[in-house]
């Protein structure tokens, strides 16, 4: 049985992802490589680009939040915590990487149509592919992250190291969430505008620009936190501050309910999607 | 070995799709809510089929009849609604070229990504990639964007990435219609390359022509079902009778004969046996060096009925309209061309071809015969195989011993004289033979008023057998007397007696002594031969003095009349001429008006003709004798120049008897004058011999 072979009866076999994948690597990887091309090559800044966007997106909320609404906004004013600008790029990064990969995966195999429509080769590529292309942007941002820390008097540590297995959980939630809806949005193209609501939605119902323990506040209802912290990204998100500021490996309590979304979402992502993925070109 | 392709019962069903625009729509929204049942669309139905590794695969069918669904199942694109479907090895599908190329990347990026889609690492597209790129003919743009590449550009890069990435089966689907003439050449040549490989090759396509030069087998898709798998031109007949509601496709009929019109390509059959080659019969016309194919017009056909019909042919890019009519006509089709041009339009060319398969080998143009060369896979263009100077309005050809192909007798019909034909064999991609009907307008005689224009009649005979085709085609040249038959070739006259020839080596012809130079009427170009009541008149050329030579051949009782005139342009010293029959060696005895003798042996010593008679007197007649043969007798009337009658002895090596109406030498030297001087006028006649 070589690769080349084609048996319709093992086209849905949910057994044939990991294969498929291993031997479609160069493909991936190919896929990115020419996102990337596609997104830079003409532009006069070339990769500057990945840098400025997460630099001036900081900026406008460091002023909205620091200046603007410095009054009302009694997160800017806490004393206690780490400086607003470092706190709002450790949570914007990572939620810029999440947002930007479910909004662009989202619609990735009705943009490519032209090759599913007309080539047979591993789908699950497309989604995967369109996911690995803001990790570039992440890559720069962290960096940008981790100087500004350091530049504002903060201090690093063996902790650093907590942050690619935190980043494994929201990966894999990215990924499953992303075969889900790409998958979705070739049979009902409403699930492109549906994501796009739902992000813009997220930005402000995850801990981005404010600390989680806002959200703990005398002034909301009790049973607010819980429905709060059912979006996986919260529990991530502050996470990630627990490492950067507080050097420690980030509560268990935070990373249960997200270890088990982003489960979740990898199984059921993958298995819906794979279901479909052979007959997908007819919807095109 | 199991098949490369295993196709078992599939059927593929698309869904209604689901959209705003449906909600009121069937199969829409609301539908859905109220459990109505979608309706759903059956591409196909039911396909079972399995390609062996090496075959090549056609598929055909009307627009929307499944085949392109088929293809990308076969590409594994899409799986069917049921069934199963088996491919082993790797697939490149040219469903559409290009396809996945991203115009922000170059040439080269694009090769890579595009290799890697048909499953191909780096390594060993490194390893062709010189290859491909030297294919496509774009080396120069490699390293640009390949949105700034002109479309044609992106279909060459395309297709040799598809070719070189050494598939095990390739898929094919229209893709050929694309690129410049010289490239399409280039992809047809690589295609029979890849098939000659071994490659396993499934063709879509409209293009007839070339579903039955690439494609051993051929299936017919109509409305999502198969209808019809078998050989490709099996197929194709089948397909086309389907399809012959249509408006540019006729087909008809006349006992064995039968003939499709189909959008400006004829084919012909004889006994369900397909006579013409695939490309068939069609008309090409060159304007401002621009060449057009009937078949590039758009057609529809009126006066259908079940022996012929007539098809107007609007061409794509010439204000002119191509008229058929078309018919059968006791068995031999009728081909009526005629032009319309809608305003003032220059052609310089019309070209007719005939394609017919390489089963015919043997031709007959003029008075000559002879057979085809063989088509070898060098052979990148046309070569002509026979084109006389001679004007013929008729040839044939035979098809090799034990064919079922019947002998094809092609006439130009009268007030076709602007026609010229001739034989050729096409290049190896297309092997086969082509009798081209050629008219040529030179620069200052090329434009053609609006209106109507008679073009050329032609007939297509099948239906003579092979044994009497040679005088069917020399008809035009042959007269009939009783037992008599007399045929002119280039320059001279054969006698036969009951079918049998009865002149020998040089027959009747003629010589004139210019110069100390023998000019024998052989050596003439002979250009035009035209009836006469009676008979038959030929214009023969001098290409070295100027002088031309008309003869008319009268048909007379038991023999002819022959009556020859020289045709000065301009002053001319003649020493000596003569007119000649030459008789094969049986003949034994001659007899002048004055005496008579026997021809003696032939003599090895003497390398030269001997006269035989003594006397030189001027004379009327001369006659030769055989014990078996008929007796032939030239004589000359009054109005004929005083000649001297000869008989002569050949040398042992030509082995002929020599009766000659001499106007010898020794009279002084003649001179003609510019003008039309007759200078033989007599019968040749035979009688029976005497042991009848």
């Amino acid at each position: 049985m070589s690769f080349t072979t084609y048996d319709s009866r093992d086209e849905r076999q949910i057994g044939r992802i990991i294969p498929d994948l291993i031997k479609a690597r160069q493909l991936l990887f190919d896929l990115v490589w020419k996102d990337l091309r596609v997104r830079y090559r003409y532009a006069a800044m070339g990769f500057l680009w990945a840098v400025v966007e997460p630099l001036a997106f900081t900026l406008i909320l460091t002023f909205v939040f620091s200046f603007v609404l410095a009054d009302r906004a009694a997160l800017a004013n806490a004393a206690s915590g780490p400086p607003f600008v470092v706190m709002l790029l450790c949570g914007l990064i990572f939620w810029q990487c999440f947002s930007v990969s479910l909004a662009t995966a989202t619609t990735s195999i009705v943009v490519n149509k032209n090759l599913v429509k007309k080539v047979r080769f591993t789908r699950e590529v497309i989604p995967i592919a369109t996911c690995c292309m803001p990790l570039v942007q992440l890559g720069i941002g962290f960096l940008m992250l981790i100087v500004a820390h350091l530049f504002l008097g903060g201090r690093i540590g063996f902790s650093l190291l907590y942050f690619p297995l935190l980043f494994a959980v929201q990966f894999s939630l990215t990924l499953g969430i992303a075969l889900f809806l790409s998958c979705g949005h070739t049979y009902f193209r409403d699930v492109g505008n549906l994501v796009n609501v739902l992000l813009l939605f997220g930005f402000y119902a995850s801990p981005v620009f404010y600390p989680l323990k806002l959200v703990y506040s005398d002034r909301l209802p009790v049973w607010a936190p819980y429905v709060y912290m059912a979006n996986p990204m919260a529990g991530l998100l502050t996470a990630y501050r627990q490492i950067l500021f507080e050097q420690r490996i980030p509560d268990i309590t935070l990373l249960i309910w997200p270890v088990v979304c982003a489960l979740l979402a990898v199984i059921v992502g993958a298995v819906l999607f794979r279901r479909h993925a052979a007959t997908m070109a007819d919807q095109l | 070995m199991s098949p490369i392709i295993e196709i078992q019962n599939i059927s593929k069903e698309f869904p209604a799709r689901r959209g705003f625009r449906d909600l009121r729509g069937k199969g829409g929204f609301t539908d859905w809510i109220r459990g109505h049942k979608e309706e759903k669309f059956a591409a196909l139905r039911d396909i079972s089929l399995s390609v062996e590794a090496g075959e090549s695969l056609g598929i055909i069918g009307r627009n929307g009849s499944g085949k392109s669904t088929l293809l990308s199942i076969i590409a594994g694109v899409t799986l069917p609604t049921s069934g199963l479907v088996k491919v082993q090895g790797r697939v490149a599908s040219l469903l559409e070229l290009g396809a996945g190329f991203s115009p922000v990347l170059t040439g080269r990026e694009n090769i890579y990504l595009n290799a890697g889609l048909l499953g191909m690492r780096h390594a060993q597209v490194d390893a062709v990639y010189d290859e491909i790129v030297r294919f496509s003919g774009i080396a120069d743009f490699i390293d640009q964007p390949v949105e700034t590449y002109s479309s044609g550009m992106y279909v060459r890069i395309g297709f040799s990435v598809a070719a070189f990435v050494n598939p095990d089966i390739f898929l094919a689907d229209e893709v050929l219609a694309v690129g410049d003439e010289e490239f399409q050449r280039k992809c047809r040549r690589k295609i029979g390359e890849l098939r000659e490989q071994g490659k396993t090759i499934v063709f879509v396509s409209h293009d007839l022509g070339t579903i039955n030069t690439l494609c051993e087998r051929v299936v017919l898709l109509d409305n999502g079902k198969m209808m019809q798998r078998d050989t490709a031109q099996k197929t194709i007949i089948y397909y086309l009778r389907q399809v012959g509601r249509e408006k540019g496709i006729h087909t008809f009929r006349d006992g064995a004969e039968e003939a499709i019109q189909c959008d400006g390509r004829i084919t012909l059959f004889h006994e369900q046996e397909e006579i013409s080659a695939s490309t068939g019969f069609r008309v090409h016309l060159t304007s401002l060096g621009q060449e057009h194919s009937s078949t590039d017009a758009e057609w529809e056909v009126s006066d259908r009925n079940n022996n012929g019909c007539s098809a107007t042919g609007s061409m794509a890019r010439l204000p002119i309209q191509l008229i058929w009519e078309l018919s059968f006509e006791s068995g031999r089709l009728l081909w009526r061309i005629a032009m319309v041009c809608e305003r003032e339009c220059p052609v310089t060319n019309i070209a007719i071809n005939f394609q017919i398969p390489v089963a015919y080998t043997r031709w007959l143009y003029g008075d000559l015969t002879g057979g085809f060369p063989d088509i070898e896979p060098t052979d990148t263009n046309w070569s002509v195989v026979v084109a006389p100077e001679a004007k013929s309005t008729e040839t044939a050809v035979l098809p090799e011993a034990g064919s079922v192909m019947p002998p094809l007798m092609f006439r130009l019909q009268e007030g076709s004289s602007r026609f010229s034909l001739f034989w050729a064999n096409t290049e190896y991609a297309n092997y086969s033979r082509v009798l081209c009907v050629q008219a040529h307008f030179p620069d200052h005689d090329c434009v053609f008023s609006a209106g109507r224009h008679d073009l050329v009649e032609i007939e297509v005979d099948p239906t003579i057998p092979a044994a009497r085709i040679e005088e069917h085609v020399f008809s035009s040249r042959t007269i009939r007397s009783g037992r008599v038959t007399a045929r002119f070739e280039s320059g001279c006259i054969r006698l036969l007696w009951d079918d049998q020839e009865i002149t020998s080596y040089l027959h009747v012809y003629t010589s004139l002594l210019i110069e100390h130079l023998w000019n024998d009427s052989q050596s003439l170009q002979w250009r035009s031969i035209t009836p006469i009541p009676g008979g038959i008149r030929f214009v023969g050329e001098s290409r070295r003095f100027p002088f031309s030579q008309e003869w008319e051949v009268l048909e007379a009782e038991s023999g002819i009349q022959l009556r020859i005139w020289l045709v000065t342009t301009d002053a001319l010293t003649v020493q000596e001429y003569h007119s000649t029959v030459v008789l094969p060696a049986e003949y034994t005895q001659w007899k002048t008006d004055h005496e008579q003798g026997e021809f003696p042996e032939y003599d090895s010593e003497v390398p030269n003709w001997k006269h035989c008679n003594q006397s030189y007197a001027p004379g009327r007649s001369i006659t030769s004798l055989s014990g078996t043969l008929p007796s032939i007798t030239m004589s000359v009337d009054d109005e004929c120049p005083q000649v001297r009658m000869t008989a002569i002895n050949t040398s042992l090596r030509e082995s002929s008897r020599v009766l000659q109406a001499l106007h010898p030498s020794d009279v002084g030297r003649l001179q003609f004058t510019a003008g039309r001087h007759l200078y033989f006028s007599g019968t040749i006649r035979i009688t029976p011999p005497k042991s009848e």
